[in-house]
């Protein structure tokens, strides 16, 4: 609080200014126009930014490149180790932990 | 200059700030000229068709007494750690079922574990507000207790998610609930840098998950309660790269799609969406139609070629297999064969990508992978 004035008894004189706020509102204020010039750089970017079909293209093909185990048709190549969830066990071992 | 001036110029700045975004959205909506699954459909593309015993549930890892909160894959060797309501860390032997580990927690209320790349530690988080590393070599004492051999404190609220940069055993990335994110130091315990936060631009609620490319691990993204993802490059952190909007509500979840230039999203709104990250373009919508339209969804995970879109949603043990091609769910992993019997709050892939773990309020994990015939084309 910034006081107005005050008389010589040290009391306010009425006139007294808020300026609690004053520092919290202008880190507000700076992070606002830090983010007005990032929202006028992105805007600059997408004049010049191709449509979505073209993204959408470079998705399907991305997709269609890699073999997938989880699917049922899939490109190649296949790996070997892709059944070894349907293997049987190679070794009998006991659990490692006591606890459980 | 008095505060009343401020107030002003802040009301200006406001609005600027808001004409600016609504530009934004205006110039978006005119590029979104097409989406993913009608693009694939004028390509004559037709959906993934499922077997009913083509996914199946091939193993059920049981120990935890607690729901199952989070899950990770080691890069290699098919171990995974599991954290859970029970104040626990398993690690499992994912092919022969087998515990390895069952570390007992200094503070029961984790959220989140990850394996590190080389696999011979895990980290967790939650709401004690510490990220904790545990060498997997330490000797535990018979009640289960191992000294924690890192604390990563610095967050000022829970640590929602925790990612190791991949390759990279000394280096780590958490979420928090403070609405940062920060890079970490594994071998000082020292924080590298915050991303967001009061000073910078970042996100403006609590953040939930962070995923690092695979292909770029200087980026990662972050989903948070603002409903916003963002991208975020390490060796910058004083702002996000691109800001993605669209969710209309909390975005619980982000995975990075596995070539490392899309990532998807799951939101409490109930849908997933997918992102491009060099243009930002949302390129798709996942949304179920019908009964639990709106469910929150938990947990995604990407097949290895991006085909496949796995998602938990917040009701039943509903898992939904979506064709991201097409925007169709071709399989709900709740009706097969040997579900889980709650809901699903955590999915991870295998290295190599052939099977799924899903872990569940049930206090199982489960993994699933393909026993059909497969066609090679």
């Amino acid at each position: 609080m910034e006081a107005g004035s005050s008389n010589s008894s040290g009391q306010l004189s009425g006139r007294v200014v808020d300026t609690r706020g004053k520092h919290r509102i202008q880190a507000e204020l700076k992070r606002l126009q830090q983010e007005s010039r990032f929202l006028e750089e992105e805007l600059e970017q997408l004049e010049k930014m191709e449509n979505a079909s073209a993204s959408c293209k470079e998705f399907l093909d991305s997709v269609d490149s890699k073999p997938d185990p989880l699917l049922p048709e899939t490109t190649g190549p296949v790996n070997a180790t892709w059944d070894q969830w349907f293997e049987g066990p190679k070794e009998a071992k006991r659990c490692g932990c006591s606890i459980l | 200059m008095s505060v009343s001036e401020l107030k002003e110029r802040h009301a200006v700045a406001t609005e600027t700030v808001n004409n600016l975004r609504d530009r934004l959205r205006q110039r978006r909506l005119q590029l979104l000229d097409t989406d993913v699954a009608r693009y694939s459909s004028a390509q004559g593309r037709t959906p993934v068709s499922f077997g009913a015993t083509d996914l199946v549930c091939c193993r059920t890892l049981q120990g935890h007494t607690g729901k199952v909160y989070s899950l990770d894959w080691t890069p290699e060797r098919n171990r995974i750690v599991s954290a859970s309501q029970d104040g626990r860390l398993i690690v499992w032997n994912a092919l022969t079922s087998q515990k390895t580990h069952a570390i007992k927690l200094p503070c029961a209320w984790v959220m989140t574990c990850a394996f590190s790349p080389n696999g011979q530690s895990v980290a967790c988080g939650g709401l004690d507000s510490v990220c904790s590393i545990f060498s997997l070599s330490s000797t535990a004492d018979k009640d289960g207790t191992v000294p924690v051999s890192r604390m990563l404190s610095g967050h000022r609220g829970y640590v929602s998610c925790c990612q190791y940069v991949p390759n990279e055993d000394a280096h780590l990335i958490t979420s928090s609930g403070d609405q940062t994110c920060i890079l970490w130091d594994v071998t000082t315990g020292l924080k590298t840098s915050v991303f967001g936060g009061e000073f910078q631009s970042g996100h403006t609620a609590d953040v939930l998950s962070v995923s690092i490319s695979g292909s770029n691990p200087n980026w990662f993204i972050s989903g948070s309660c603002d409903s916003t993802a963002r991208l975020w490059d390490t060796r910058a952190a004083s702002r996000a790269v691109r800001t993605f909007h669209g969710h209309e509500g909390d975005v619980n979840t982000v995975k990075f799609f596995p070539d490392g230039y899309r990532f998807g999203t799951g939101s409490d709104d109930g849908t997933c969406r997918l992102y491009d990250i060099r243009t930002g373009h949302q390129l798709q919508v996942y949304q179920p139609h019908g009964d639990g339209e709106n469910t929150p969804v938990t947990s995604i995970a990407f097949s290895v070629s991006g085909r496949l879109l796995f998602a938990g949603y917040a009701s039943n043990n509903t898992c939904y297999v979506w064709d991201t091609l097409l925007g169709e769910v071709v399989l709900d992993l709740g009706l097969v064969q040997d579900s889980h019997k709650n809901r699903i709050s955590c999915l991870g892939l295998s290295a190599d990508g052939s099977a799924l773990c899903t872990g569940s309020w049930d206090s199982n994990l489960k993994i699933w992978a393909f026993g059909g015939h497969r066609r090679v084309i």
